[in-house]
């Protein structure tokens, strides 16, 4: 059987030329078997056009650095196979982060400013002791943390979002993500009125509308919704037990 | 901390503000099911209609109604106004990602904010009418009638619509129930409460006929 031939409709934006306009260019390809967007986009560079501009590591869903458009839907190239294409695919660079070419954003800077907001690291007073034995954590909470944990921060759940989209203070569903694994370890000692102060806001979980775009578009599956939905219901305590205790 | 930040007066503010929008929701909502049934009172015929609009206006529910209704419809517009991109950039970027990344919940979401700035000039111009119009099987048939037919059937189905995904997305958000579950839940609801409209606006149309 013939190989398909694929067109890539690809954005082709260089922030050191601002006299070109952003624009699609098309690209062609012969579709092979097994073919994945990672390699089409390095054959494309390779063969067609060495200043294609984008971003790679891992290739296997772990570096987070392939987030991208895929028509339209966030994905990450290295885990889309053009197989599950259709014959004309566009390819934008995900919204929100800053656009360093083509299809290169840059979410480094965007996740270190929402782990230095959402201080995220564990607080605690307790002096660390090399020579005492390790405390063991119970599996199951482990595990649960685990879960919050797996987010690559490829920022797909950003991209996708609305409110991100409009609002550039919002940490998205990654960051309230990240500041439910903290609200779950037992070892992070804040109180539940800290956290409130840093995740209860229109910035945080209660600026999220609820359009789940994060959840349906997380190419890991972090199970976003429920991490949302677990934050709001925390911080709607703790916002309770402060208006009690004055 | 910033200083706008220390010198706001309540930090649970946004906490009360998105609990405001959804008691408020959910209050008008539950308005919405009663008004259904009330006006369902029409398919038993003209007598019962008026037995349950007689009992309203006799002991003044009617006015509690308007009253409750401006309450509760005035915070929740107060509450959500905060949530309509209201910038023209914002508005541009908006429709821009919607269509770019074509995801159904983003685009119930714009439809949310266009329903819901429609059902609050509708509602208006409803609560007026029949509080002044008056409520009777003859006033209210003649009504459906004459000149409000399209009106209802604008108002019925942009009321289903706007309370049905406004429930979604409380009961998303708060995660209380699986998405799946949720989609089904609400589609038979919804289809039975808009049903049931319609089939009263077609008993009241009838009856407008009749008179006429």
């Amino acid at each position: 059987m013939a190989s398909r031939e694929l067109t890539f409709r690809i954005l082709r934006y260089n922030p050191e030329t601002p006299d070109v306009k952003p624009h699609l260019q098309d690209f062609h390809l012969n579709e092979e078997p097994g073919m994945t967007l990672f390699i089409v986009l390095n054959r494309l560079r390779e063969e067609q056009d060495p200043s294609l501009r984008f971003d790679f590591v891992c290739r296997a869903s772990i570096c987070g650095s392939c987030g991208m458009l895929i028509n339209g839907k966030p994905n990450l190239a290295c885990k889309t196979l053009t197989k599950a294409l259709p014959d004309v695919t566009t390819l934008m660079p995900l919204p929100v982060f800053k656009l360093l070419g083509d299809l290169s954003v840059d979410t480094g800077v965007w996740f270190r400013d929402v782990s230095l907001r959402t201080e995220s690291w564990v607080h605690t007073d307790e002096v660390f002791d090399p020579d005492a034995a390790e405390e063991k954590m119970d599996n199951e909470l482990a595990k649960e943390i685990y879960e919050a944990e797996r987010c690559i921060e490829c920022g797909c759940c950003i991209g996708g979002c609305a409110t991100a989209n409009i609002k550039p203070s919002f940490i998205g569903a990654a960051g309230i993500n990240r500041v439910a694994r903290f609200m779950m370890d037992p070892r992070d000692k804040r109180t539940e009125q800290e956290y409130f102060e840093v995740v209860a806001s229109e910035d945080g979980v209660f600026g999220c509308v609820g359009l789940m775009a994060c959840d349906d578009n997380c190419p890991v599956g972090v199970p976003l919704r429920s991490q949302l939905a677990y934050v709001r219901r925390k911080m709607a305590v703790a916002g309770w037990h402060m208006g009690r205790g004055r | 901390m910033e200083l706008q930040k220390v010198i706001t007066p309540s930090p649970r503010s946004d906490l009360i503000v998105e609990g405001i929008q959804m008691i408020s929701g959910l209050l008008l909502v539950l308005f919405l099911w009663v008004h259904m049934l009330f006006i369902a009172s029409v398919w038993l015929g003209a007598t019962s209609f008026n037995a349950l609009a007689n009992f309203m206006s006799r002991y003044g529910l009617v006015w509690i109604t308007v009253a409750f209704l401006v309450v509760v419809i005035g915070s929740h517009v107060g509450a959500v106004v905060r949530r309509i991109p209201k910038q023209f950039r914002e508005q541009r970027i908006v429709w821009r990602h919607a269509k770019l990344i074509r995801h159904m919940d983003t685009w119930s979401w714009i439809f949310q904010s266009i329903t819901g700035a429609a059902l609050l000039a509708l509602a208006i111009i409803h609560v007026v009418v029949v509080t002044y119009g008056g409520i009777s099987a003859k006033i209210s048939s003649t009504r459906v009638f004459n000149h409000f037919l399209i009106f209802y059937i604008v108002l019925l189905l942009l009321a289903e619509y706007h309370a049905s995904v406004g429930l979604y997305r409380i009961f998303v958000k708060w995660g209380w129930v699986s998405q799946h579950r949720l989609h089904r839940v609400l589609g038979v609801i919804t289809v039975l409460t808009v049903g049931i409209g319609a089939v009263s606006l077609y008993v009241l149309y009838t009856l407008g006929a009749h008179f006429a």
